[in-house]
This record gives C-alpha cells, structure tokens and sequence, in this order.
C-alpha cells in the first residue's frame, strides 16, 4: 500500500506543477454550468418539472470534469513510458498494480477537487441540494467512481495503445455519452424515439438521475441504487480492462 | 560499509535465448560470471547487448533457457532478483517533472526505506555522482544528457545493490563525464565488492574497467576471457601500415602474406600480427619497395580489444576504426 500511496502523491505533485493540464477541463466544465443554467433555464419552468435548473444542469458539468480529467491518468502513463520512468518503476521492487494504480487514483483524486469546485461555484449560484450535505457527499462520491471508471479505461488505452494521441482520442470518444441520454431536459419532454433507446442504454443516464435526485428531489432510494450498480459495475469492468492491458505492459516485448 | 561477502552477487546463464519473430536477438548464451567482477559486455549496435540484460533485470522475458542474478532465477524470482540488483538502462528513466532529491527519495522509499533514510542517501549520492552543487529546485528536465546519466546510476544505488548493471552507461558522454563514470564504477567495484555488469561499445572502456570480457555478436557469445587473454589470442605485438589509399592496403595485403600470414586490412590501414614485431620490420619494408608500395607510416603497438573484435566477428566497431568501417575486410588467413 505505501508504494501506491507514494506514487499517488508523485502523480499529485506532477499534475499542481502542470496546472494547464486540468485547467481546460475545469473551464468547460463551469463553461456547461453557466451558458445551459443561463440559457436553459427556463425548462424549469415546464409543468412536472421538480427542483431548478441548475440542480439539473450540475450532473452534465460534473460527469464532464470526471470524463475529461480522467484522461489524466493514461497521460500520465504515457508518458511516463516515454521518458523510459515506467520502466525505471518496473525495476523496483513495486508491485506492477501499484505503477498503474498511483496514476489512476491520483486522477480521480484530481478530479473529484474539480467536481468540488464546480460544485461550490454552483452553491454560489444558488443551489440548493435537496439531500442536505449528505447528499452533496454522496454526489461527490460518485463522481469519484465514475472518475475511476473513466481513469481504468484511460489506463487501459494508454497501456494498450502506449501512444498519447491514441488515447486521448480513446477518452474524447466518450464525450458523446453525455449527450445521449436527458442532457438539457427530462425524459417526459424528449419525443425523439431513438434518443430514448440511446438515453437508456447509455449508463450516463442512471448516473445524472442518481445525482439529480440528491440535488433536486431528495433521497430516492431507487435511482441511487441504480447509478451506484452501473458506477460499480462500470468501474469494476474498465478496472479489469486496466489490469489485463497491465499485465502485458509490465513486461516489454 | 561492509563488503557483502555471504551474500550472492554471481551471474549465470544457460542456453538464454529470445527470439523477436525470426530475428535471434539472443542466441544460446551461456555465461557464468562470480560475485565481484566487472564484466564487460562488448559488442556492435543490434548485437544482443540491451536484450541480454533487460532479461537479466527481468523486465523481458526470455523465449528459452535459464538465469540467475545474486542466487535467484529471473524468470521465476523477479521480486528478489529486483531487490538485488541496481540497473542504469541506455536510455535514462526520469520523470522530467521531478527533482534529482524527489526522484532519489522516491527510489529510495520505493524500496523500502524510511523517509529520513532516504532524504540521507539521496544527499549522499548526490555527492557521489556530483550533483550537489545543482540547484536543488531544478527539475531533471532541464538537465543536461550527462547530468542525466549520472543522476540514473545515482538512482541504481539507492539500495546498495549486490550487482549493478550498466548499459553502455557511456555512450554520447563528453571524455570528461566519460571518464567520471569510468571512476566511479572501479569505485563501486573495489570499495563495495559489487558485481557489475558492463555493456559498452567502446574497446577501451572494456579494456580499462573489465576484468572479464565478452563480445557478443548477433546474439552469440563469440570469444570471452581476460582482455590480457583476449589480446594474446591475435599476437603478442601489432605492426600497424599506413597507406595513402586503400588500393594501396589490398596490394600490400597481398604481397606480405609470406612475410605475414596473420594480418587483417581495414580501410587505409594493415595490422599485422607477430610474436615479436621489431624482428620482421625489415624484411616487410624491403617486401613492400620491392612491390612498388609507397609506405605512408609504421607504428609498433600492443593488440587492443579492436584486433580481437575483428578477428573474431569479422568487423569492425565502426567508431573505433573510424571511416570506411563497411570496407573492413578480415583476412581469411588470420589464425583461428
């Protein structure tokens, strides 16, 4: 454990001494908050529609900091396959896992402190979360694992592809997901049939209702228990992945 | 610091080998090297040297055959054969993001020392490589490829390791880092006991350092011993021509082979190999006036590695001979 814990706070340390690489992903993700909340908001106003707005919109801004930062991770690794320090870790005593859960963690940490911040930029916008600070937390949490889902399948591109452009390509390709699913307005509202057969088999969708019920409805033991599964299930199947592409990236060929 | 005398610093291998595809990079090498020896590993570019010790330092499989490093088979006891060793690859590993203190604590924790500990040894292998008068505040990135190199065999000490392995730790260094590294493995070798594995492309660094050496060429093992048993294996003195063209060198190889029959041409140049060298000059002198062949110098030397190396693979280290390696030509009469 302590040589994870070592090579997180390395990650760590690496990432505040190259802010610019997390300060575009938190400047779309406050970009998502204030131009839908500002331009959107008036489908608060539709009749069934429960909380505000802004509660609604704050999942989109969230899951986007998770999905963009958690490309950290894989470019942490790459490069440090580049510069020959991946191997120099190797030909530690390290546990493998540890080479490629320090980056992994490292960045859901990362991310989670980019959730927190548009998180109170949205409190200082007049959010009222519905679950109280317990709520908040739990909204935080599952941004944190759905961060580390996304890190696993950026680990595992990285591992796999050990080219940097390939797997930041790899992590873009999942920004669609946030738009197919009930992005802008609840699913009462949306008529196009093959956004909802989209919206439903996108797991994105149960992660926004779990998250939008904390904000805007309070405790809904249904929807939580949903977006927790497929966070789980979802970081439990891009951990595997990482781990597989780690096996065959710890021995050179 | 004591010598670690009951502990197993050896190196052996059997019958290694590893195959990329149809390509033998290494090709049934079998070596038996005892603790507390420099052994260097002499050969071209793509000749097995990187393959052979990134097996060895169990980063790379081997398709076939069996190692150990310090008692522990590589295959099959990675974890102590890592906590054994040190290694500086050719190609540094450092994060260009951290300083040289960070990276060597860092190596240091991450095998298990204390964080005080580390803060220590990092102090004093800066001291060892001559990095501490460096700003402490400047990231590895910004160092320059020696500095690089010095700061990598640092992190290789870290944990005082039974055998080191250096890949062409040299290469592209200045003679002056060149020659500080050279200082510090006889260093580590003779204050430490450690056994160290040298992989180089430079004949004199083998020569200087090595108390074993051998030259691997396309993946096999082609001669090995004492660079002294190496030398004497092509004559105990070399009369090296010097020809104003390299027609010339061929139409002197030709006509001194009854002087000399062991002789080999390498571009403008002819080395030939006697027991005693001052005794034949004459005779080979009169041999090449009365060719019609203007000598352009005469040198008496004693063999290098280069005369070995030739004369066992064929070719020459191109570096070394200099222009025109591809036109080297070893004599088939050279004796075997």
């Amino acid at each position: 454990m302590n040589d994870t814990l070592l090579l997180i706070g390395r990650s760590l340390r690496n990432t505040m001494r190259e802010p610019l690489t997390v300060l575009p992903n938190i400047a779309i993700s406050v970009f998502f908050l204030f131009v839908y909340n500002s331009g959107l908001s008036s489908v608060a106003e539709l009749p069934g529609f429960q909380g505000t707005y802004l509660g609604f919109i704050l999942p989109v801004a969230i899951v986007s900091a998770a999905v963009g930062g958690a490309g950290l991770a894989g470019q942490t690794l790459i490069k440090d396959i580049d510069n020959g320090y991946f191997t120099k870790l190797l030909l530690t005593p390290t546990r493998r896992l540890s080479v490629i859960w320090g980056p992994m963690i490292a960045s859901a940490i990362v991310l989670t402190a980019q959730v927190v911040l548009v998180m109170l930029i949205a409190l200082a916008l007049g959010l009222k979360v519905a679950a109280g600070p317990a709520g908040f937390a739990l909204v935080v949490v599952l941004a944190f694992l759905w961060g580390m889902a996304f890190a696993g399948y950026a680990a595992f591109m990285a591992l796999k592809t050990k080219n940097a452009a390939a797997a930041q390509a790899a992590t873009f390709a999942f920004f669609p997901l946030i738009f197919l699913s009930y992005t802008f307005v609840p699913k009462e509202y949306v008529t196009a049939g093959w956004l909802k057969v989209a919206a439903t088999i996108n797991p994105t969708t149960y992660v926004f209702e779990s998250m939008r019920s904390l904000l805007n409805t309070g405790w809904d033991g249904t929807a939580l228990a949903v977006g927790f599964a497929v966070t789980f299930g979802f970081a439990t199947l891009t951990g595997i992945m990482a781990l597989w592409a780690a096996r065959g990236a710890t021995k050179l060929s | 610091m004591s010598r670690p005398e009951e502990a197993d610093r050896s190196i052996t291998a059997e019958a290694l080998r590893r195959d990329f595809g149809e390509l033998h990079a290494v090709d049934g090498v079998d070596l038996e090297i005892p603790g507390g020896q420099i052994f260097g590993f002499l050969g071209p570019n793509g000749a097995g040297k990187s393959t052979l010790v990134k097996i060895l330092t169990t980063i790379l499989n081997a398709t076939s055959g069996r190692a150990t490093v310090a008692g522990f088979d590589v295959a099959r006891q990675g974890g102590r054969v890592r906590e054994a060793i040190g290694v500086a690859l050719q190609d540094v590993g450092l994060d260009p993001l951290m300083t040289a203190r960070e990276l060597l604590m860092l190596q240091a924790e991450l095998f298990g020392t204390s964080r005080d500990e580390a803060r220590k040894t990092a102090e004093r292998l800066l001291v060892t490589v001559g990095l501490d008068d460096v700003d402490p505040k400047k990231r590895a990135g910004a160092y320059s490829g020696g500095m690089k190199r010095r700061l990598d065999l640092a992190l290789a000490l870290v944990h005082d390791p039974r055998v080191l392995f250096l890949d062409e730790p040299t290469t592209g260094l200045d003679p002056a880092s060149r020659a500080a590294i050279w200082e510090e493995v006889r260093r580590l070798n003779d204050d430490l006991g450690m056994t160290i594995f040298l992989t180089t492309q430079y004949l004199e660094e083998a020569d200087r350092l090595a108390d074993q050496v051998a030259i691997i060429n396309r993946g096999k093992i082609v001669a090995q011993g004492t660079p002294e048993e190496l030398k004497r294996q092509v004559g105990d003195e070399v009369v090296e021509l010097q020809f104003d063209s390299s027609a010339d060198a061929e139409r002197a190889h030709d006509a001194l082979a009854p002087v000399a029959p062991n002789r080999q041409r390498s571009n403008r140049q002819l080395r030939l190999y006697f027991g005693r060298a001052a005794e034949n000059v004459p005779e080979l002198v009169r041999t090449l006036d009365g060719a019609g062949i203007r000598l352009q110098g005469l040198t008496i030397e004693q063999p290098s590695l280069d005369d070995v190396f030739l004369r066992v693979t064929g070719e020459a280290l191109e570096h070394e001979i200099g222009e025109g390696a591809e036109d080297v030509e070893a004599d088939a009469e050279v004796r075997s």
